[in-house]
């Protein structure tokens, strides 16, 4: 995103103010390039005199760099003293540009945010637009490292007296976290040590398996680890101190003894005529809720004629005999009293659930009752004595039913459980820290055995001592790709190709160079491999149109680079580092002469073709 | 509240307030600008609104508006911000011309080392050292004066940088230092000079090397090597490269002291504590955040118009975040202006 400011009346207002030489950070490559183009539409040149130290500090640079004398932006730095510094740049032209600034031709270099670390020239004044940068595919707030970072560069020592960061609005800008980066500490930094097939290689090869995990705690990550591990440790001694108040009892291992018991106790009383939904209140009238029981219901009376449990829930339910002659079913608790009064009833199997006879008898009782009865007083034990079967039932078991103590676990357990609890948790997650590192060996060493670069006691076999000198991403994949022969006899342009796949891992699309069949068989070839090693390995993009761009320049040696980078919309910063990349692949594969001489020399191959025009002026 | 009302508050307040009532209702909302926002925000549904209305009254109960403010000529009707972090009685603010004061160039005075960089210096005869100083303080210096005692003393060194780009710039300035026969770089597949005593190369090169020498195979010798400097060593925390850093710094010679250069990190207390527990020597941290050369920070207006960004001149540390008035002012008619016309 461009800044709102047009970028000639930004380097305007710093000049004015005599802010300049300035850095200006934009958001993307493009709006770099746009604030440069849109220099030439509004004609504000240097004076000549700057334009001659321009053009002479790029003469002395082209001697070194060649590819610099003909670049198309020579003509917008002469004139205007401005200049872009960003990826989509051959890197000789970018240190071009940092030269003219460090001679101090230049008013302002527009760059990009995401390489601030490559941007190591410093000016008077920094230009910050933005308070978000993209990340893979995420945008994301600038740490207070990055704008530090970004901001650092402003004020030359030894040149400037003050430096300068400006900030000027662009859309999706926010002064609050600019704000915050500028005058907060920085963020702290946490390991990331990733584990890799050659690294355990590396290790094997030099160390026995049983010096292994020393080295590993030797690492920044475990370190962080050991610090975080020492933390819970304090946590745990303190858990351990309060639980010392629950030691031993009656039993060595009370917890677990009252747990069981309780346990059981609920599996039991469950199993038992579900009584578990029973509140105490009504479990200790049902005993007496009998047929031919009298009871009060809501100020009336009822005779009972039968018990029962609903079906789903096990509810205590209650058939009665109301005056008027209703027969009703109600849950039991609906009860409001039993009434100390049983007639004479006859039970039956079925509805009414007595003989004729009894509901007669019931009927003319109900209508003869004079309106107040005798309550029968029903002693609810409120904490839930178990019944007297319960409680026969685990003392053959426990001895928690009789045991002095009793009192005391049942009040303490709650707390004790909890702070046990947390001691196991505590322990637990303080040993998987403590080896957690040596796990993600170990599943490394698994896979390596099983593909065969290890033996089962943990020594690399003679695959295995090859292996491990490749060591770059996607490396399980190349080394299988070499044991399969999938490079033998294929070219040098081909192979570079193929490489060239597996180490972009850029999805940008670009324009390709026709295809050929070769190469999209050999690729479609990898591409199998890679799938089939994805549980271990993620596979690579494998783009086929990248394959053929390394292709082209490898297999067309005469092709020159202004040429080649007319074959596709890459950038040519872009096309660059790709070969870059490919050629730090071919050397891995160079470096196995010993081993695999013909792909070796296939590789070395390639490199020299491939060292050609721009991509030889540099080491 | 009806949604005129309620857009009406949320456009009086600062941005930051606006993602913090976003927060957990609308997904990205860290991506958008302010007028997206508030839309956003309004769209939402009668349940969340009111959520919103309620966390948004309890924001605005305590601070009331700004008496000092001057409200912005060309949206009259727009409520000012509420302040936020301001301290109760704030020092005035300084004047644009203030700001600006003192630019220029000083004169050439003899080089004498800061204290600082002599420290390093002399902790690198014995001890490893962990340099993280701001950016442009001379941490170059501290690296030049320690190759040149390595050299004096018949050492190798080797210095990393993580960038291949980084490593160009260096090969030039450590030619010119020292003369081109004593500088030589290693890259995967090209040896330039590979028997000079400084050896520039990317720090993925120098672990490979390490590997090499621990399993007893390597064509170079490390038994001279006095020195290792790890230039930009932050990069030790990056997500996919990282990890390179930590085996060079597990694996490297017990004889080579280390110089770690860093740009200002949050805890490099832990990295040298750290390198202290696995290395035979303890590592000695120099760390400082004072700038060589003071920083200033200011706003540049759409219009042209510059502005002081803090109220105060030079950008105090960790000490809450006070926006110059005028930038506050700028900043919300820049917003009004950008945000299109708003929903009535
Ligand atoms: N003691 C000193 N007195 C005066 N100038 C110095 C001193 N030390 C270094 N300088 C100058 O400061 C400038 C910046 O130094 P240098 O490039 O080493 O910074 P740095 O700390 O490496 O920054 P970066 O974080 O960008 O890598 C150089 O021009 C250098 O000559
Ligand atoms: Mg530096």
């Amino acid at each position: 995103m461009p800044p709102a400011i047009h970028p000639v009346d930004l380097l305007q207002a710093l000049r004015h103010q005599r802010l300049t030489p300035a850095i200006v950070f934009l958001t993307s490559r493009r709006a770099c390039d746009e604030a440069i183009d849109s220099f030439e539409h509004r004609h504000v040149s240097i004076p000549a005199t700057r334009s001659a130290a321009i053009t002479h500090v790029l003469e002395k640079m082209t001697a070194e760099y060649p590819s610099i004398a003909d670049h198309p932006l020579i003509p917008t730095v002469q004139h205007y003293g401005v200049a872009a510094h960003h990826a989509g740049h051959l890197p000789s032209w970018k240190i071009a540009v940092e030269e003219l600034m460090r001679q101090g031709c230049l008013d302002a270099v527009f760059a990009t945010t995401t390489l601030a670390a490559g941007v190591d020239f410093p000016a008077r004044t920094v230009v910050v637009t933005q308070s978000s940068v993209r990340k893979d595919r995420d945008i994301m707030e600038l740490t207070v490292n990055e704008i530090q970072q970004l901001a650092g560069r402003g004020g030359r020592r030894g040149k400037d007296y003050v430096g300068f960061v400006v900030v000027t609005p662009s859309p999706y800008i926010d002064l609050g976290p600019i704000a915050n980066g500028l005058t907060n500490h920085p963020e702290p930094i946490d390991s990331q040590f990733l584990l890799s097939y050659p690294m355990v290689l590396n290790l094997l090869k030099a160390h026995t398996v049983d010096h292994i995990q020393p080295i590993l705690e030797k690492s920044f990550a475990q370190f962080q680890i050991n610090q975080r591990a020492d933390r819970y440790e304090t946590k745990l001694d303190e858990v351990e101190t309060q639980l010392e108040a629950y030691g031993q009892r009656e039993c060595a291992d009370w917890i677990t003894q009252w747990q069981s018991f309780t346990l059981a106790k609920k599996r039991r009383s469950h199993h038992r005529l579900k009584t578990r939904h029973d509140p105490p209140e009504v479990s200790a009238q049902l005993a007496f809720l009998t047929p031919g029981r009298v009871v009060e219901l809501s100020k009336d009376h009822a005779i009972v004629l039968r018990q029962y449990r609903s079906r789903g829930q096990g509810y205590a339910m209650l058939t009665v005999i109301r005056s008027g002659g209703q027969i009703v079913e109600y849950p039991a608790n609906t009860i409001t009293a039993v009434i100390d009064e049983i007639i004479d009833v006859a039970e039956a199997r079925k509805f009414p659930w007595c003989t004729p006879h009894s509901l007669k008898h019931a009927i003319e009782t109900l209508e003869n009752f004079p309106t107040r009865l005798r309550r029968l007083p029903i002693r609810v034990d409120q904490d839930g004595t178990d019944s007297p079967v319960l409680t026969e039932m685990l003392s053959h078991e426990f001895p928690c039913p009789t045991c002095p103590a009793r009192p005391a676990c049942q009040k303490d357990h709650p707390q004790a459980l909890k702070l046990r609890q947390e001691d196991h948790r505590l322990t637990k997650t303080i040993h998987a820290l403590r080896t957690e590192l040596w796990h993600r060996f170990q599943q490394h060493v698994e896979v390596l055995q099983k593909f065969g670069y290890l033996t089962p006691a943990c020594q690399l076999t003679p695959e295995g001592d090859w292996a491990r000198l490749i060591r770059i991403n996607h490396s399980l994949l190349i080394t299988e790709l070499i044991r399969m022969g999938a490079f033998e006899g294929i070219s040098a342009s081909l192979l570079a190709g193929v490489l060239a796949s597996i180490a972009h891992d850029d999805d940008r699309p670009a324009s390709f160079p026709g295809r050929h069949p070769a190469l999209i068989s050999t690729l479609g070839q990898v591409r199998k491999v890679a799938h089939s090693l994805s549980a271990y390995e993620e596979p690579p993009l494998l783009r086929w149109d990248i394959a053929a761009i390394a292709d082209l320049w490898i297999g067309q040696p005469t092709l020159p680079w202004s040429e080649f980078i007319r074959s596709t919309t890459m950038a040519e910063g872009d096309l660059y580092r790709l070969l870059a990349r490919t050629l730090e692949y071919l050397s891995q594969l160079h470096g196995l002469r010993s081993t695999h001489p013909g792909l070796a020399d296939s590789a070395r191959d390639a490199m020299d073709r491939m060292r050609r025009d721009v991509l030889q002026e540099l080491p | 509240m009806t949604n005129d009302v309620l857009a009406k508050q949320l456009a009086g307040l600062p941005v930051k307030l606006l993602h913090h009532l976003a927060r957990k209702r609308v997904p990205r909302h860290f991506r958008m600008g302010k007028n997206r926002l508030i839309q956003t925000l309004l769209a939402l549904s009668p349940d969340q609104q009111a959520e919103i209305e309620t966390s948004l009254a309890s924001l605005l109960q305590e601070p009331a508006r700004s008496p000092d403010l001057p409200k912005p000529p060309d949206t009259p009707s727009r409520p000012s911000p509420p302040r936020h972090n301001v301290p109760a009685e704030p020092a005035p603010a300084i004047s644009t011309k203030e700001l600006f004061e003192g630019i220029g160039v000083p004169p050439q005075r003899p080089f004498k080392p800061d204290d600082w960089q002599q420290e390093a210096i002399n902790h690198l005869a014995t001890n490893d050292v962990i340099l993280s100083v701001p950016t442009g303080s001379g941490k170059t210096y501290v690296a030049l004066e320690a190759m040149r005692r390595a050299i004096e003393a018949e050492q190798t060194i080797i210095y990393t940088s993580p960038l291949k780009a980084l490593s160009n710039t260096k090969l030039t300035e450590f030619s010119q230092t020292f003369g081109s026969d004593q500088v030589g770089i290693l890259t995967g597949d090209r040896r330039d000079n590979p028997q000079a005593p400084i050896l520039i190369m990317t720090t993925e090169i120098l672990r490979n090397l390490l590997y090499d020498a621990a399993s007893g195979e390597i064509d170079m010798r490390l038994d001279t090597l006095g020195l290792i400097i790890l230039d930009e060593s932050q990069f030790l925390a990056d997500r996919e490269r990282g990890v390179v850093w930590e085996e060079t710094i597990i694996f490297a010679p017990a004889q080579s002291r280390l110089l770690l250069l860093s740009a200002s990190i949050g805890n490099p207390d832990e990295v040298a504590a750290w390198i202290s527990s696995i290395r035979s020597t303890s590592c000695h941290l120099i760390h400082h955040r004072n700038r060589s050369v003071p920083l200033r920070a200011a706003y540049l207006d759409p219009s042209g118009k510059l502005a002081p960004f803090f109220r105060t001149r030079d950008i105090a540390h960790g000490k809450g975040v006070a926006l110059h008035p005028e930038t506050k002012r700028l900043f919300a008619n820049y917003e009004d202006r950008t945000l299109g016309p708003r929903k009535r």
